[in-house]
This record gives C-alpha cells, structure tokens and sequence, in this order.
C-alpha cells in the first residue's frame, strides 16, 4: 500500500508534542522494520520472534518504562493527558502484532489506573514491578462470569469470584479457578479485582512467585497465542497493605483505561487488516478481467470496512480526550466517564471486528490461510472483544447504560 | 434439557431412513469425535488423531458411508437413487457437522463430483463401475476431490452463468484415446496427499465460455503427473486438508470425463446446489452444537448472582440465537427438497437458474446467522468465550471459511439479483 494510514484515516487527536511524536514514530519504525517487512517469517517462528521482537520494543526502546513516573526512570507518561498519545503508542503496536500489544496495554492499566500517583505505597509497588530490566508480564482477572452454586459480591452485576479475606492483622487472597484475561500461565504478576471483607470491589496486586498463587493447565485461546492463558488459584495469599487499592472507582478506573488501551490494540490490527485487503483488492481480478476494488458491490464491502476503522478510530481519539480531561478525585464524573468509556470501547470493539469480518469475505481462500495473517488479526480482535465482555455479551455494558442515563434502580 | 432434536424441520420431507442414518452418526460423533475434537487444531497435518475419526465413518469397518451414493450392484447403498438424496445429504452434513464440520466437509466432498456421475438422472454406469471398488471395498477412509480453485480464482469459475468457463486455465486435450491434462489447482479439500480421485473441471479451449469446451473428467491420483502439494494452515478446518495440486501431461482414459461435450458444463452447474446445501446442512450442525454447549453455560453460569438465562436481557439474546437456529434449519431442509425436486414435475432442474438462485440465497442467509451466532455466543461465554475447552471457538473459526467458500457472499447476492431482478450484467 502506497498510501500512508495517518493520511487516509483522519484523527481528531489534540496535538500531540514533538517527544510524543518522536516515540510513537520510532514504535512504528519497529513495527515496519521488524515484523511487518519480515511478517511469514515472524508468524513460522512465533514464541521465539515474539520474545524477541517484544524485547527490542520493551528494553531497547524503553517502552517498558513509557508510564512510569519520571522519578522512577519512566518516560513520565503516567498521566491522564498522556491517554491520547498512549493509545497511539498502542495502535502502532497493535498494527504489527495485537498479542504485544495486549501486554502492554495491560501494563499501562495497570499503571495508570492504579500506580500513576507513585509516591502512594501503591503506586510504589506497581512501578518496582515494571523497573525491572527483564520484560514483565501483567494479567488482569476482572468480574465475570459467577456460577450458581455461589453467591458472590458484585461489580455492576458481574460476580467477583476473589476474595480479600482480612484475618487479624492479615489480608489473605483466596479464589479458585480463577479465569484471567489472557497470560495467566506467563504472567509474573497479578492486578486482581477482589471483594474485601464486607463485599466491595477492590484491587490487589500479586506477584506469581508468591506463596499460594498455583496454575493450571495452559489453555487453548482462539488468538493472542503470545499470551498463554491459565487458570489460577490463589490459596490463602497474603497480601501486603500497599498491594490493596480500596476505592468505589478503582475498579471503574480499570476498565476507562482498558476500553481506552485495548480500543487502541484492536484499531491497530483492524489497521493492518486495512492494509492486506488494500493491497488484495488492488491486484485481484473477478469476472475475468475487473480489478476487484472496481466492481461496485466490492467497493461497497471495502468501504464498509473503511467506514468501521475511520469511525473507530474517530471513537478512540474521543474516548482519549474524555480521560485526559477527567479530574481524577470527582467521582460523579468518573461515574460517567465510565460509562463513556463502556459505551465506546464496546462499539470500537465491534467496528474492528466488522471491518476484518467484512473484508475477509472479498479475500475468499486467501482471508482464511495463515500465510496472509488477515485471519491472525480476526482471531486477536475476536479475543480481546470476548474478555472485555467478561459475561453475557454486550449486556452488562447495557446495563452500565443504562443505570447511568435512566437511573435504573434493579438491573 | 430440551434437545436439539427439539429444532424443527419440516417433517414430511423426512427420508425414512432419516432416523438410522442419524442415530448412527450421532453414535459414531459421541465416541470417535467428540472426545477428541478439540485436540484436532495442532493435528492439521499429520492427521493422526482424525484419520482413525474418519475410517470410523467413511469405511467399511466402521460405518461404511463412503459408498452410499453407488447402485447397490455394484456394492453401494444406492442413495444416487433415492428421492431423498439431498435431505439425507442435508442429515449427513447436520450431524456430522455438529461434532465438526471441517470431517463433515471432508466426508461430504468425497461425495461432491461422484454426485455428477452416481445420482439420477445423470449416472455414468461405466465410471461408476470403475471407481466403485475403490470406495466401496476398502477398510479405510478414501477421500476425493472437486478441484475447480485456481490461483487467478475461485468465484469466477463457479460463475457458470456469468462467465461460461471461460478463465479456467487448466486445459484437457484429447489425444487418440486420452485427455492430456495440464494445470494448477489451489485449495481443493481432500487434497495434500489424501486425495484418491479428482474431478477436475478443465477446457478444451483456453478463454472459452462455450459450454462444449467445458469438460468434467476424473483423474486418480496416482495417474503419473499429478502433484499434490503439502496441506496449507488455516484458521480453522483441521481435519479437512487443502493443498496445491498439479497436473502435468497427465493422461487418462477418454471416457473418464464425465458426461461429454454440453453436458459436463450442466453437471457442473448441478454440482453447486450440493455444496450449497451441504453448507447449510453443517452451519445448522454447528449451530445445534452451540444450542448444547451454550443451555450448559447459561443455565450454570451466572450474571448478578442469578442464571444468565434467567436475566431478561440476556434470555433475549439467547433467544434470538435458539430462534435463528430454528429458521435456519427449516431453510435448509427447504432447500434439500428443492433438490430433492429436480426429477418431479413440479421441480426444476439443479443446473436451473432458479434453484441457483434460491440456494445461493439460502445458503448466504444461514452463513450469515451462523457467523453472527457464534461471534454472539462468544461474547455470552465472555472470558471463557476463546477458550477451546467450550468448543463454540472452534466453531466460530471453522464456520467462517463457509461463508467464504463456493464464490464466497458476493457471488451469492449477485445470482439472487439476477434472477430475481432479470440483471442482464451481472
Ligand atoms: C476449507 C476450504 C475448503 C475448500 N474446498 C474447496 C473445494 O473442495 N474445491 C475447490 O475448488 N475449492 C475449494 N476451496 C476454495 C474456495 O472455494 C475458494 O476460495 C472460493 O470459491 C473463493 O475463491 P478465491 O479464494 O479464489 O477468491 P476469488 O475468486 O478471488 O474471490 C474473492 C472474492 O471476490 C468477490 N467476488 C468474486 N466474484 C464476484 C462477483 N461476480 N461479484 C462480486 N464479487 C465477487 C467475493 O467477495 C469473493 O469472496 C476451499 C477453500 C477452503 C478454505
């Protein structure tokens, strides 16, 4: 593809400074130059090239330290008014690989909606995890589904399956079978939405090394193969004082940060998809003869997928003002910034999911080979839209919804 | 629990032997396949675990189903005969779909080009009886082929109406008593190495759209000249291989091709209401399957402290995804018996264009469900939705190739305008 994305796909992204500038520019370069110009050998030798190539982008370009605070040897980009130029980091990522990507999109939740203000114990503790000179993988274990032989406290409606027991002067974590979103089986530490004692949503931070924390068997996910899943089970795991984060918002300030980053995430691989089907649609003939982008009913489904990328990408760049703006101490304003951020990352979820779903019906065989990587980014974006869900499809950020906008009392 | 047998179909279009057929598939399913499925995606090539899976099936020492389109004196079932041949083929396609529709399509396309040769009013006695020992007397699976793929594209040459034929490049040239055949195939299920038999459409005349240069002719695989490449990776699909096939100077017998000069271009277009409804049929499968596992999630899984299937919101979402499975089993038995029609007065030939259209339409509208459902039924399982272990993952990734396959959505819209708007271009 001859054209450049940024000059197709119109951004209404504020300024962004020239060092903003200059660290998105040189993710894309890796992005180009590693595994896009090299993509059939990065997808034969996955784990290995991933490993590989994720350590470049984390420790030779330093974005492991992208959002830590400046006095913890970050780049500083542990703010609200970063999340526009966050995103972008992100969609550059995710426009070679999603799985990368996710990683990373989880480290900066974690950072940002929990550990931003670093000199709270809290935020101390996250930053050490990530001022490690090794990469460092995150996992995430949100509300979800809760089963019927268990009564549970609840987030919104979704069953938080953890529970932060406190026993004399003790915090102990305890939950079986617990289904993390994605790199449960790699993860070196855990952000764990838990219930304390009298049922309120909270957050712990769990190192994988500590005591009690026990995996199950590797789990097979349709995409972001990179981040090996698996259960977990945390028996009876003390947890330290500066590792609980107690709040109302810090659980919704998870998911603002999620719907914003993993927005980001799939907007990339959409991308990319973007520029496999331009450059299919340009060569490939039907009827005989016509050059496919050429036939009117094609022309139709290429802009359909144009439509869901340049609208998404629209989305995203408002999602990203929204929380750049957020005063983080108002909590009526978090409330409704939360539930911007539900309605949003749900429909940029489903517009990059459309537009790869449409634009693989014109690539026929070729959508559906591994050897295009067309159907890689389908499987990603699938993967991250169904953990984002966490339970009953669309219909918790409904209920979020519509609890919000008509007061709902019961739902 | 209700049970998918609680789906309805229209039931006085039911073959007899609808009832055996299927409770030796589902027994058949519930031993060899279902305990293995979900290790079939990293067997994609060797085929180790899913071989065993199809000699239970296909051959004689299982099930014995790969002979059941030949006459029954020349040692097969005659299912070529019977009225019902697209409703059980509908059946087939169902329940072997339901445990995974990458074997259904496997299985079922052995079928697909001996359909031009085994099934009234077009039986070929002599070819019949030349490949019948070949799938009628073996202990194992034997698998053919329909190799109309070529690397310029699919779409094109199952556009019989449109273009005739006419951008096939693989070429057939009678010398003396033989076809001389030279191409390159791409995709063709039942390829890369398993492959026993193709029926190969060719030209006798490249950039034709005469239909008497269009010729059907089988060639066994191990004719010398014919190269099958190794299996590409998918998405999805593992236990059916796809894979390049080429022929080069490849010469067999003048009379395997399949009907002559005319009539191999109308075989070739009755083929397509095969695929059509065999598509349908595995969708419907599939999406029986996806009733099973999803009343288990829904019914032990909870949002708000209660079953999911017990909020209102979410029963409307599950609703919606029973009640599409519902229309779209009906759909397809309705389009079996347009099959089934073909030799009555009231029927309409398979290579018409109206029973095209029709299909073509039926088979896009059930894609089209099946393709949201499953991504819906994903969402419903949420965190657990990837995982392989509730197997509607699988689904999803094996089902979207049928949405894609045969000249994929478009080439489905374009034959329902024209027939039912009189396009003239199209
Ligand atoms: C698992 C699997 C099994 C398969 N089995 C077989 C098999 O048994 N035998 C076989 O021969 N092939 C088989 N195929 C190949 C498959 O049938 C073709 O890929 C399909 O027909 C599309 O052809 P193509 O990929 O060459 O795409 P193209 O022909 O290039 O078509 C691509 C897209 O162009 C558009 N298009 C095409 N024509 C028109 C039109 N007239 N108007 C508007 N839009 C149009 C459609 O969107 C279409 O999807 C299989 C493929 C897979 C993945």
């Amino acid at each position: 593809m001859h054209k450049s994305l940024d000059s197709l796909f119109l951004s209404t992204r504020e300024k962004i400074d020239e060092e903003e500038q200059r660290i998105i520019n040189t993710v894309r370069q890796w992005a180009e130059r590693e595994i896009l110009a090299k993509r059939l050998a990065y997808l034969e030798h996955y784990d290995r090239e991933f490993a590989a190539k994720r350590r470049m982008l984390l420790m030779d370009i330093g974005l492991q330290r992208l959002a830590l605070s400046e006095e913890n040897g970050g780049f500083g980009w542990n703010s609200t008014t970063r999340a526009p130029s966050l995103a972008a980091v992100l969609m550059e990522i995710g426009r070679a690989d999603a799985a990368t990507a996710y990683l990373s999109a989880l480290q900066f939740t974690n950072l940002l909606a929990c550990g931003a203000k670093y000199t709270t114990p809290v935020g101390a503790l996250i930053s050490s995890f990530y001022s490690s000179d090794q990469p460092v993988n995150p996992a995430l274990i949100l509300p979800g589904p809760g089963t019927v032989d268990e009564q549970t406290p609840l987030f919104f409606g979704r069953s938080i399956n953890v529970r932060l027991i406190h026993k004399g002067d003790e915090d102990i974590l305890v939950g079986n079978n617990i289904r993390t979103a994605g790199c449960g089986a790699i993860a070196d530490h855990f952000c764990v939405v838990c219930a304390d004692s009298d049922g309120k949503p909270c957050i712990t931070f769990v190192p994988a090394d500590a005591q009690g924390v026990q995996r199950g068997n590797i789990l097979k996910e349709t995409g972001l193969n990179a981040c090996t899943n698996a259960d977990i089970k945390f028996n009876n795991v003390r947890i330290s004082r500066e590792a609980i984060l107690k709040g109302s918002d810090a659980v919704e300030r998870i998911y603002i940060w999620l719907n914003l980053f993993l927005g980001a995430v799939s907007i990339g691989a959409a991308m990319n998809f973007f520029e496999i089907v331009y450059d299919w649609a340009n060569t490939r003939t039907i009827k005989g003869c016509s050059i496919m982008k050429d036939n009117p009913l094609c022309a139709s489904v290429l802009a359909e997928v144009a439509e869901e990328i340049a609208i998404a990408r629209f989305l995203i760049d408002d999602l990203a003002r929204l929380i750049s703006k957020m005063t983080v101490t108002n909590v009526q304003e978090m409330q409704h910034v939360y539930t911007m951020s539900q309605i949003l990352g749900y429909r940029i979820q489903q517009g990059a999911l459309r537009a790869v779903n449409r634009g693989m019906e014109l690539m026929g065989s070729a959508g559906y080979a591994r050897e295009w990587h067309a159907e890689k980014h389908w499987r990603d974006i699938k993967t991250i839209q169904s953990y984002l869900c966490g339970v009953g499809a669309e219909v918790p950020v409904k209920m979020d919804t519509a609890r919000f906008f008509f007061d709902c009392k019961d739902i | 629990m209700k049970s998918i047998d609680d789906f309805s179909r229209p039931e006085e279009y039911i073959s007899p032997m609808d009832k055996y057929f299927r409770s030796a598939v589902r027994a058949w399913a519930a031993k060899d396949v279902l305990p293995h499925r979900r290790r079939f995606d990293e067997d994609w090539k060797e085929h180790a675990l899913i071989e065993p899976a199809f000699d239970a099936l296909m051959a004689n020492k299982g099930l014995g189903i790969q002979k059941a389109l030949f006459p029954a004196d020349l040692g097969g079932w005659g299912l070529g005969q019977s009225d019902y041949a697209f409703t059980i083929a509908c059946t087939l396609a169902e329940e072997v779909g339901r445990a995974d529709t990458a074997m259904a399509v496997a299985f079922m396309v052995t079928y697909w080009p001996l359909t031009t040769i085994l099934v009234e009013p077009h039986v070929n006695r002599r070819l019949a009886a030349q490949f019948a020992p070949m799938f009628c007397n073996s202990d194992k699976a034997v698998f053919a082929a329909l190799a109309m793929t070529e690397p310029q594209g699919g779409a094109d040459i199952e556009n019989m109406e449109l273009l005739g034929g006419k951008t096939i490049k693989t070429t057939a040239r009678l010398d003396g008593d033989e076809w001389v055949i030279n191409g390159h195939k791409l995709w063709p299920t039942n390829t890369a190495g398993v492959g026993q038999l193709f029926g190969v459409p060719c030209t006798t005349c490249v950039g034709s759209n005469d239909p008497n240069d269009f010729a059907l002719i089988f060639v066994p695989a191990d004719v010398k000249g014919v190269t099958q490449g190794g299996p590409y990776e998918k998405a999805g699909m593992a236990a059916d291989k796809n894979g390049d096939l080429w022929f080069e100077d490849v010469r067999v017998p003048a009379w395997y091709r399949a009907h002559g000069p005319g009539k191999d271009a109308e075989v070739f277009k009755e083929i397509i209401p095969w695929g059509l409804v065999g598509s349908m049929g595995f969708l419907v499968g599939a999406m029986m399957n996806l009733y099973e596992v999803l009343y288990e999630f829904v019914s032990t899984r909870t949002y708000g402290n209660r079953p999911l299937k017990e909020n209102d919101a979410i029963a409307g979402l599950i609703g919606r995804i029973a009640g599409d499975i519902e229309v779209c089993r009906i759909l397809a038995y309705e389009g079996a018996r347009i099959g089934d029609r073909r030799n009555r007065p009231y029927g309409h030939p398979l290579y018409s264009e109206e029973v095209l259209a029709k299909l073509r339409n039926l088979k896009d509208f059930v894609c089209d469900r099946a393709v949201e459902n499953f991504g819906r039924a994903m969402d419903v399982l949420g965190v657990y939705g990837p995982d392989r272990q509730y197997d509607i993952e699988k689904h999803w990734r094996d089902i979207k190739i049928i949405q894609l396959w045969m000249g994929g959505k478009q080439l489905c819209q374009m034959e329902a305008a024209r027939f039912f708007y009189n396009c003239k271009t199209l």
